[in-house]
């Protein structure tokens, strides 16, 4: 509601400060730009002081002009005492003599001799463009007289044009200071203005400055560098991408995705079922151990697959004595990627596979089916949806994973770490690595929107009654038995892998020397700082993440506000894009004033909150869309603002939603690599990135080291915040309902 | 807890809801002018969906009007925030705090307002004593039984003395019994206190057992205001007529004006009308309104609408026989059955009524 009076002394404020704001601009810029000049002009006359006196030098001295002053170029006048005229005599440069040209018969030039003739050394107003470190820049004209010996008249003259590089490059950070100011100003005193609630406001205001500077703005400039080549919008970069070199590695990428998906899937389905729909006892336990590898650093499956099956492994070459077979490469990748991501499929399913009432299966029963036909006929089908969505989700996150194809890809050539090679290698090129992470976000995208629209659409769940609480028992104990044999296997194996890093960091050299050594602890002194910096980044990040999240998702539930719907789209977008992309992005946005952040660690701290916000915010919704709003109306009404609202009533009730996201944050922002690799620094190193250095010296036992301390690190604090979660006594069952 | 009683005073108070993907805008309230005295207790009444909750949330502040404005005392609260305004509400899923205790969520409103913590435990077990939940304090709410629930929700309101009670729809998880007591025990606390309070239900008993005054609404306008007694007996509409109460609509025909009185034609037989809801003229359609309670058997040939008695339901206190008549069923509600005659099933009879307990309303449904 937009009342006349308040909309009038809106625009008077944003006139009165958007003038003074214009003032501002103006006069620093004219004032800095006037320094320049001067600058620039008792420069080019102390350097026609240096005129040497012979003739015949004076080619290698003018030659010499852009080093002295930085890019300027520079032509020598010889003033003919017969003609009483200036004439052109040695050049420094092509582009100078062309100026010169645009200049001949101007009053500007003439004035300029005039001068020169009097021992004055003037600016032209003319303007013109010099080309400067490769690209064509303005440059501010001089002449200045160059004095005999006596000192009483001109020999000659110089014309000299000087980049005015420095000033415009100021004048520019200026103008977006300037705009930032206004843009600033204008939002707050909206929102100061109209909205009733200006708390809510600010809030909202503030999620959109977050999301728009580190979401949409590097995508927006990543995608921008895409198009461009020196300067100029070009396809070459696309062109190069989508040859035939590339498109192998997005073969590659695929390959491995379709592969490590269906691997997962059916490994995580098996395990689901075995948990959640038979009478099998050690139910907990396995639940814990497949989740396992969700919480552990990235590059321990890879080390242990390393340790026991690379090269010089323990069973593929001690036991096994095998020198064909490779794990490097598809099947080896494979094997790891499905380990690590099968959890995700397990989760899934499982979450699917428990919302099946069990009646349907009682009434197949009833009805005379075997259990084998209920299973296809029933229960499969029903958690067909959970399976798909598993599968997608898997895919995605095989085509985001970059630390395992680091080590493990072999000959295999895989979009993630193409594009890495892109950045950090020979080519030095980020829009080129841009383009590669944009042709990974395709499948990506397209497998997020056919789970989010298309299979989700088709699932069957929700619409029982009253759930029963007994299970019908589908399997046999024969194929009980058979299932569970295997799973065991499944998770020996999995426990084996930790187990070899464990013992990796006690052995002198792995695949030669097993004896038993403490020496690979140095590490942990040695890497003392990254492991400061590392947990000082993720615990800055986790409750920032945390509070974000919530905040953001009691926006988008409880509250009513223009540009919601986008909000929330450019919060969740970090979930679809593969951390490459972001890491790419971060580096070509946040390289330059007024956001200068690569190499602080405030981007890496920015990096985990933005890539993590997603999945907080979706558990805050989930929460908040099981409390009654009247709950949060009744402490409105009795008195409190929106902040103490917030604080005192929504985040208790919240609060199991709050800790996991924050627990998930932590074990993201310790485990994280793909998009931390491009932004970490020598002040601010991450433990994962010197894991991967050590494993690609194949220095084995420190990196063993390094990524057992990550384990313990963070299942400590894993197993804090859940405690934390548990301690709830009041918020369990009481959160009334319409 | 004493306070000067304060007025509330909607004025022309519009409620348009933004289109959502493509369906039009909905207009939750239309008009809305009414005012709300010091210590009155008014009730908004009407079918779900017509606006009465929603007018009750514009006066707690959840939602900003459209159009127009609304005064709590002097003030005008039209664009103030809920915690910016001097109003308690109740909500009809009591909203109370889960993670705090009983306690605690009683205490809430005044710890916001900075209340001395001695001050506060003496309150809070004044406010609790009131309720008759004196030794709750410590249970989680959870714990509560729905009515136990809906009175700590009664004490938190009441705690921090607001100058308006809004209640919206809060007896309406109760079983009936616990209804019954909590609507006594509300319509008690709300007159020693003298409070201002808005009521919002659905339910006809309760908003007439409970008020000072009743706005019936329907569809986001208001139809009729007034105290239950002019409401149930005089209504404006057929409308109103029937959701303050059961009733019968007779069509008649105008066929004579006398002063304030009508002669409509019922049938073959001329009835003498003694009030009406619209200026009628002469050979005018329209209804006769008559409550079944006003209405009698008698004999056939008797009354004013022969018919036979289609089926007789014994209620104790009374008895409600349904006629079938050339209206359609019509049903008589004859009070203290074992002092009266009362026709068997089957029986051809008449409906008599005095002409002095029926209403002329215009014919139209609304």
């Amino acid at each position: 509601m937009v009342r006349k009076k308040q909309l009038l002394y809106f625009i008077l404020a944003a006139v009165i400060f958007l003038a003074a704001d214009l003032w501002m601009y103006s006069s620093l810029t004219s004032s800095f730009s006037r320094y320049v000049q001067e600058r620039d002009y008792n420069e080019v006359r102390l350097f026609v002081q240096t005129a040497p006196e012979d003739e015949a030098d004076v080619g290698e001295w003018i030659q010499g002009v852009h080093s002295v002053i930085p890019g300027s170029q520079a032509l020598y006048f010889t003033y003919d005492e017969n003609l009483f005229d200036f004439s052109p005599a040695q050049y420094s440069g092509n582009e100078i003599s062309s100026i010169l040209t645009s200049l001949e018969n101007t009053a500007d030039l003439k004035n300029g001799f005039d001068s020169a003739y009097y021992l004055e050394a003037v600016i032209l107003d003319t303007s013109s463009r010099v080309t400067y470190n490769g690209a064509l820049v303005d440059a501010q004209l001089f002449i200045a007289p160059v004095i005999d010996e006596n000192g009483y008249e001109a020999r000659g003259a110089l014309l000299i044009a000087v980049p005015t590089g420095a000033a415009s490059a100021y004048s520019n950070l200026l103008m977006t200071l300037a705009i930032g100011a206004a843009v600033a100003f204008l939002l707050i005193s909206w929102v100061v203005s109209f909205s009733r609630d200006a708390v809510t406001g600010f809030m909202v205001l503030g999620l959109f400055i977050i999301v728009g500077i580190f979401v949409a703005y590097p995508l927006i400039e990543a995608i921008r560098l895409s198009f461009t080549q020196d300067g100029s919008f070009s396809l070459a970069k696309w062109r190069l991408a989508l040859s035939p070199s590339y498109i192998v590695a997005l073969w590659g990428s695929l390959r491995l995705g379709v592969s490590t998906a269906t691997a997962s899937t059916i490994l995580g389905f098996l395990i689901a079922f075995l948990v959640e729909r038979t009478s099998f006892k050690r139910k907990k336990v396995v639940s814990t151990l497949a989740t396992m590898p969700v919480i552990s650093p990235p590059f321990s499956l890879s080390l242990s697959i390393i340790l026991l099956f690379g090269n010089n492994g323990l069973i593929s070459k001690q036991l096994l004595h095998l020198n064909t077979v490779s794990i490097y490469g598809l099947g080896g990748l494979t094997l790891v990627q499905s380990i690590s991501m099968f959890p995700i499929a397990f989760l899934t399913i499982s979450g699917v596979l428990r919302q099946i009432d069990s009646t349907v299966e009682d009434a197949s029963l009833d009805l005379s089916a075997s259990r084998w036909q209920t299973f296809t006929n029933i229960t499969f089908p029903l958690a067909v949806p959970g399976i798909l969505s598993a599968w997608m989700l898997v895919f995605t996150n095989s085509l985001a994973d970059f630390a395992n194809p680091l080590l493990l890809s072999g000959n295999l050539r895989v979009l993630s770490t193409e594009a890495y090679m892109m950045v950090t290698g020979r080519m030095n090129d980020l829009g080129g690595g841009a383009v590669l992470s944009f042709l990974l976000l395709m499948p990506t995208v397209t497998a997020f929107m056919v789970q989010r629209f298309w299979v989700s659409r088709k699932s069957f769940v929700t619409v029982t009654g009253k759930p029963s609480t007994t299970l019908t028992e589908l399997t046999n104990t024969k194929v009980r038995n058979a299932l569970s044999v295997f799973v065991w296997a499944v998770l020996g194996f999995i426990l084996m892998l930790y187990l070899t890093i464990v013992a990796g960091a006690f052995v002198v050299n792995w695949g030669i020397d097993y004896s038993f050594t403490l020496a690979n602890w140095k590490a942990i002194p040695d890497s003392w700082d990254s492991i400061v910096s590392t947990l000082t980044l993720a615990a800055i990040a986790t409750p920032l993440a945390g509070i974000i999240a919530m905040v953001g998702a009691m926006l988008i539930v409880r509250k009513k506000f223009p540009g919601k719907r986008l909000l929330e789209v450019l919060m969740m977008t970090p979930y679809a894009i593969p951390g490459t992309l972001i890491g790419i992005a971060y580096v070509i946005a946040f390289n330059r004033q007024p956001l200068l952040l690569v190499g602080t660690g405030a981007i890496i701290v920015i990096n985990y909150v933005i890539r993590e916000l997603p999945v907080g915010l979706e558990n805050g919704i989930t929460a908040l869309h099981q409390i009654d709003p009247s709950i949060e109306e009744a402490a409105q009404d009795l008195g409190a603002d929106v902040p103490t609202v917030f604080r005192t009533i929504v985040l208790p009730l919240v609060r199991p939603a709050f800790i996991s996201s924050m627990s998930y944050t932590f074990v993201r922002a310790m485990t994280a690599v793909s998009a931390i690799i491009f932004l970490v620094s020598a002040k601010w190193y991450h433990l994962t990135i010197k894991i991967l250095s050590y494993s690609e010296n194949l220095r084995f036992g420190l990196a063993s080291v390094l990524c057992t301390i990550l384990i313990v690190i963070i299942l400590g604090v894993f197993s804090l915040l859940q405690v934390l979660v548990k301690d709830n006594r009041l918020t369990q069952k009481t959160i009334s309902s319409r | 807890m004493e306070k000067k009683s304060v007025s509330v005073t909607l004025n022309d108070v519009t409620k348009r809801f933004k289109n959502i993907k493509g369906k039009e805008d909905v207009i939750a309230v239309k008009g809305a002018d009414f005012v709300v005295e010091g210590g009155e207790l008014v009730t908004l009444l009407g079918p779900s969906g017509c606006g009465k909750t929603t007018t009750l949330r514009m006066i707690a502040g959840f939602e900003l009007p459209t159009k127009g404005s609304i005064h709590i005392g002097e003030e005008d609260v039209t664009f103030l925030p809920p915690n910016k305004r001097d109003t308690a509400t109740m909500f009809q899923s009591y909203g109370l705090f889960p993670h705090m205790s009983v306690h605690d969520n009683v205490a809430y409103g005044l710890k916001l307002r900075k209340v001395e913590h001695k001050e506060i435990n003496r309150r809070v077990q004044e406010a609790l004593d009131l309720v008759g939940l004196g030794t709750y304090g410590d249970r989680a709410p959870g714990k509560l039984s729905g009515g136990q629930q809906q009175r700590v929700a009664l004490a938190r309101s009441l705690i921090v003395a607001p100058a308006v009670l809004l209640l919206d729809e809060p007896l309406s998880n109760l079983d009936a019994l616990l209804r019954e007591q909590m609507r006594v025990e509300i319509r008690r606390i709300q007159k020693s206190l003298s409070i201002t309070a808005v009521y919002v239900t659905h339910d006809r008993v309760e908003a007439m057992s409970l008020s000072d005054r009743v706005i019936v609404m329907k569809d986001g306008v208001i139809r009729q205001i007034g105290s239950p007694d002019l409401i149930y007996e005089e209504p404006n509409s057929r409308f109103v007529a029937g959701f303050v109460g059961k009733a019968a609509f007779l069509p008649v025909t105008v066929t004579g004006i006398q002063g304030t009185g009508y002669t409509c034609r019922l049938l073959e037989k001329d009835v003498p009308v003694a009030t009406s809801a619209f200026q009628a003229k002469e050979g005018e359609k329209g209804v006769l309104m008559a409550r079944p309670e006003s209405l009698r058997v008698v004999e056939k040939g008797q009354g004013y609408i022969d018919g036979r008695v289609k089926m007789n339901v014994y209620l104790g206190n009374s008895l409600e026989s349904f006629i079938q008549t050339p209206f359609g069923e019509l049903l008589v509600q004859i009070d203290d059955p074992h002092s009266k005659r009362v026709f068997p099933e089957g029986e051809e009879v008449s409906i008599d009524f005095s002409p002095d307990r029926v209403r002329l309303l215009a014919e139209s449904e609304e």
